[in-house]
């Protein structure tokens, strides 16, 4: 007996551990002999961007505003090759695809979710295109827009031989029905419940899929693999759209890539992945505006993303608070120099539910972090209302202004030169570089004329330390040192490799020149910070003199950080709180409110009954979220007990529609 | 004795390296991770803040993913490897894979596709020299912080909880026992009383419920609407207060003081107090009720033992033996915290830090919680099986 059992044990502990062993390694033997080959350039980062400049003198053939141009026609896409070549049964017809646009009752969806607002506030969360109302390069002519038409969903649908009730049906008895997919989160799962029903109503059968958010968004299953047919999920929008490549053809995720991109509907429309590429390939805000126009313009007619809505974001502040600003694209402590406290008190205590890992914002990037940053920093600029404004710099450096400059240069081979993978290399054969006229070659010989951008940042006079010492040109280039240093911890390192040279011309400014072919569209947000090379440490040695691989577990770094901002750290109690007492040397002149208390709050329920007992007289969108608490929040609001304020939060609630099947 | 401790220790090791070896295992192939986040990240950021390989691979130096999980998990443990041995021996060895190797699949369809397999760059023993590593938790090194307090050591950060958790934990489990015993006798002698069905539904409302609800319900009531209707109140959650408040009836308390936390302490002790009593009180109610039924106790009654002798003395202590199976996990418990009462309440203990690092990926606090739990546990049990042998004569260790 005693041997039987221990061979069921030793049976039992194998059938433990050989599937955790397998899940470990080994890929499962293919059911087909195949080639295998190496391939040599290991490319996880983003796919190469075919750089392209439209014809000027293309003309654009406006569509009427709620008139989707020609229904009938499909895409002009380039048939896609290899895996996902099949265009989808029924999503590939651009009328099926439309008619969903117009069988979906937005305001309705809203209603679901928040049913707390106004129509005007509902109003104002409505998205037409990829980009959010208000933002500087919203395009708002040649937009195809789909309110809610049953009549006109319905007749698309029959005019693509999608005919009965109460599911269509084709003439081969295929039925109009479609897998959605998405997480199962409890706010996707409401207004997917109301999707579906508006589907319903038209007679589309719509299969739901509520996933875990890890395998929706996993980086080898669900989005990323193309596992869906509707998909749902969101965006956060940016101040500048930089990163919207996403739309163009080379960014579609196949299995020939290696899944790169995030184009997960497969959408590929020439116009649009010109526009798109030519308009992350100026910085030229206009022609930024007008290519980004073009492919708005081909998104809302091809309608393969369905845009619903910005989510909402919610800010609370106690009653006394003055000057409190809440805004979806800046953090509300930007401004925390400027709070007053009308009934004369002296404290504000903010909520947060999470902990900032650590005050290095190098090394950093959690909202919570960036809250509790901005009171002990001078930020270059601001970004209020999706736009930047200077702060720390006397101006946004420009090229308008004259602060940049971006000239063309001749490069010939063994000159370092930004690459259309982003990278700095050499100039030699086969390197794939974008020249002076926006046009992407393959260098062979001899010179080629390429953009090049100098930066002068000019930051404004009286900055000054907590302890009265000024900045000075050797904080900048301290932070230079650090920042661009691979051990400091830092995350990214895209602007410091970009960067060919940097000169400190004094205690204020200082040129960085880029390398030939780079072009970043935020180039004139600030490009150095400062750090205070003046400070000595506990253990007797110069901030200045230690290693970037040691900043990251100093205390003098980390926890207490010398200030420059309106507030300096005066305590942090881990897992409780941080105190923070008003800066008499900051630039903008002491603070009116002189203490600040980051408490941290794990639970929103918690955070909301201490706004509410008078605990806490902040919390931020990051710390509410978009749960009940919201509601709780407005309500009080509305009954007067605190001041509540509902923004359209920068985050955008979408339906990709897949084109094509594996 | 001796021999049987001996025994116990080294099986205590070995499910204890077991016990961590599969945590280990089970938290790095779990959905989601550093990389991951980073990936998603990346997916809007292709501007200033792009992120290539040399990032990527940065990153996973930093979590350590880039070594092999047995040496991942060596590492942890005894913190080897840490270089070649003794300076020079194996120097070449592979102990995890630097950059993934890619391959083209060609399928006879004409499909292509591109998969991770092999290792384009090995990690060897020689290239992570001068890589920082901890002694191992076998030698009291817990590592650092990955992601909660980042870089810094782990037990700085248990060491900053454990106060919180012990006092939370401490306090309700001996209330809990002072409570619940006599409750459990009361019931057990006075069964079906009236007192005995009260207590019966009072414990199994308590039972029945999750603990986040009664926090709720004690936060709405002894919180929220006793401070709208101008009664005194209880500050709904923190530790201490960040700054002074005003109580009715009471007047000014000042933050930080010792009213103040005492004020704080009665919400959240007062929630797993009363969770406790109705598990435990219904444990002692049905031991004791097996008890008073032996022959012994009948003896004992018509041998002209008073009652209450017969209750406490021949009764009570045969009960109470099924009971200290209970409490072999207190220990642990105590280590443990309350992982929900403590995140309504907010209260800066061991439970709450582990929820946030299991959210936030900070392997090492997760694996240093889990680890001292684990052997907690085993104490805990241990010191169980002890206790048998001083409460119930009949066993023997030997």
């Amino acid at each position: 007996m005693g041997l039987l059992s221990r061979r069921a044990a030793a049976f039992a502990l194998l059938a433990l551990i050989l599937p955790i062993l397998a899940a470990c390694g080994g890929t499962p033997p293919a059911a087909e002999p195949v080639v295998r080959e190496t391939v040599v350039v290991v490319q996880t980062a983003e796919p190469i961007v075919v750089t392209a400049t439209p014809d000027p003198d293309q003309v654009v053939e406006p569509t009427t505003e709620g008139e989707p141009a020609d229904e009938a026609d499909e895409p002009a896409a380039a048939a896609p090759s290899g895996a996902f070549s099949t265009p989808h049964p029924i999503l590939s017809d651009v009328r099926v695809r439309h008619a969903i646009a117009y069988c979906s009752n937005r305001p309705e969806l809203i209603e679901s979710v928040y049913p707390f607002l106004s129509d005007e506030q509902k109003e104002e969360l409505l998205m037409d295109t990829f980009l959010p109302q208000g933002h500087w390069a919203l395009a708002t002519e040649n937009i195809t827009t789909y309110p809610f038409d049953l009549e006109r969903g319905q007749e698309l649908l029959e005019e693509a031989g999608w005919t009965g009730e109460p599911v269509r049906s084709n003439e081969d008895g295929d039925v109009l029905a479609l897998n959605f997919t998405t997480t199962n989160a409890q706010f996707r799962q409401t207004w997917g419940a109301v999707f579906i029903q508006q589907m319903a109503a038209c007679g589309i059968q719509v299969i739901p899929t509520y996933a875990p958010g890890s395998w929706w968004f996993g980086s080898t299953t669900g989005l990323a693999r193309r596992e869906f047919e509707l998909g749902a999920f969101a965006w956060v929008g940016q101040t500048d759209p930089a990163g919207r490549t996403l739309y163009a053809c080379n960014q579609i995720p196949l299995p020939e890539n290696n899944w790169e991109g995030q184009n997960y509907m497969g959408w590929c429309n020439e116009r649009a992945s010109i526009a798109i590429t030519a308009a992350n390939n100026t910085l030229d805000r206009d022609e930024r505006i007008r290519q980004y126009a073009i492919v708005q313009e081909e998104f809302t007619r091809d309608m393969v993303s369905l845009p619903l809505f910005n989510r909402l974001e919610a800010y609370a502040a106690s009653n006394n608070l003055v000057n409190f600003r809440a805004d979806p694209t800046e953090y509300y402590t930007a401004n925390a120099f400027e709070w007053e406290l009308s009934d004369g008190g002296d404290t504000v205590v903010i909520g947060l539910t999470q902990e900032p890992a650590t005050l290095w914002t190098l090394i950093e990037s959690a909202a919570v972090q960036r809250v509790v940053s901005f009171l002990l920093g001078v930020p270059a600029t601001t970004s209020y209302t999706y736009d930047f404004q200077p702060f720390g710099l006397t101006q946004l450096s420009t090229i308008e202004n004259g602060a940049a400059v971006n000239e063309e240069v001749e490069v010939s081979e063994g000159d370092t030169v930004w690459n259309t993978d982003g990278e700095a290399v050499e100039l030699a054969p086969g390197v794939e570089v974008v020249t002076a006229d926006g046009e992407t070659v393959v260098y062979e010989s001899g010179t080629l004329t390429m953009m090049q951008l100098s930066v002068t940042d000019t930051w404004v006079e009286g900055l000054t330390w907590e302890d009265g010492e000024p900045v000075k040109q050797a904080d900048f280039e301290l932070a230079y040192k650090i920042d661009c240093d691979p051990d400091s911890g830092a995350v990214t390192l895209a602007v410091c490799r970009s960067m060919a040279d940097v000169e400190f011309h004094d205690d204020v400014s200082y040129t960085v020149t880029f390398y030939p072919g780079v072009q970043w569209p935020t180039y004139f947000s600030g490009l150095l910070t400062f750090y205070p090379s003046h400070l000595v440490l506990s253990d007797g040695r110069n901030l200045a003199d230690v290693p970037a691989s040691e900043w990251s577990s100093l205390p003098e770094v980390v926890e207490s950080p010398l200030s420059s901002g309106p507030y300096t750290i005066e305590s942090w109690d881990k897992g409780q709180r941080m105190t923070l007492r008003a800066n008499p040397n900051y630039f903008q002149g002491e603070p009116a409110v002189s203490t600040i208390i980051v408490q941290f709050v794990a639970d929103t329920n918690q955070a909301v009954a201490q706004l509410l007992t008078g605990e806490i007289d902040v919390l931020g969108s990051e710390t509410l979220g978009a749960g009940t608490e919201v509601e709780m929040v407005i309500e009080a609001g509305e009954a007067g007990t605190i001041q509540a304020f509902v923004v359209p939060s920068s985050t955008w609630e979408h339906v990709d529609m897949n084109l094509y099947r594996r | 004795m001796t021999t049987f401790l001996i025994r116990r220790f080294v099986q205590m090791f070995f499910v204890t390296v077991v016990a961590a070896f599969l945590s280990f295992i089970l938290l790095y192939l779990a959905p989601g991770g550093p990389i991951d986040e980073l990936r998603g990240a990346q997916r809007q950021n292709d501007g200033m803040s792009r992120v290539d390989q040399t990032d990527v691979q940065r990153v996973r130096e930093r979590f350590e993913l880039d070594f092999y999980l047995p040496f991942r998990f060596s590492r942890w443990l005894i913190g080897w490897p840490s270089g070649p041995i003794f300076g020079a021996i194996g120097a070449d060895w592979q102990v995890g894979c630097s950059i993934p190797g890619q391959v083209r699949l060609v399928y006879p369809d004409g499909r292509v596709e591109i998969i991770e397999e092999g290792c384009e760059v090995p990690l060897t023993l020689a290239s992570i020299e001068d890589r920082r590593v901890s002694n191992g938790v076998f030698f009291g090194d817990f590592g650092l912080s990955q992601t909660i307090l980042r870089d810094r050591p782990v037990m700085t950060l248990i060491m900053s909880r454990l106060p919180y958790t012990l006092s939370l934990m401490g306090t309700s489990i001996l209330l809990s026992i002072l409570i619940a015993v006599p409750i459990g006798i009361y019931s057990a002698v006075r069964q079906y009383s009236r007192f005995d069905y009260t207590m019966t539904t009072i414990a199994f409302i308590g039972s029945s419920l999750p603990s986040f609800v009664f926090g709720i319900f004690a936060i709405l009531i002894f919180s929220i609407l006793a401070q709208r209707a101008g009664l005194p109140y209880l500050p709904s959650g923190n530790a201490s207060g960040a700054r002074d408040w005003v109580m009715p009836y009471f007047g000014r308390i000042e933050a930080g003081s010792l009213v103040d936390r005492g004020l704080r302490f009665i919400m959240p002790v007062g929630v797993l107090t009363f969770i406790n009593i109705a598990g435990w009180s219904r444990f002692i109610r049905a031991s004791m009720l097996e008890v008073l039924q032996q022959d012994y106790v009948r003896t004992a009654r018509a041998k002209g033992v008073k009652e209450r002798m017969v209750i406490i003395k021949h009764a009570l202590r045969n009960a109470l033996i099924p009971f200290i199976t209970l409490l072999a996990g207190v220990l642990a418990a105590l280590f443990g915290g309350a992982l929900i009462t403590e995140a309504v309440f907010n209260w800066p203990g061991l439970g709450r830090l582990f929820i946030d690092a299991l959210g936030r990926h900070d392997y090492n606090v997760v694996m240093a919680l889990l680890f001292v739990n684990v052997v907690l546990l085993m104490i805990g049990i241990l010191i169980a099986d002890i206790l048998y042998t001083i409460v119930d004569p009949r066993i023997r260790l030997s």
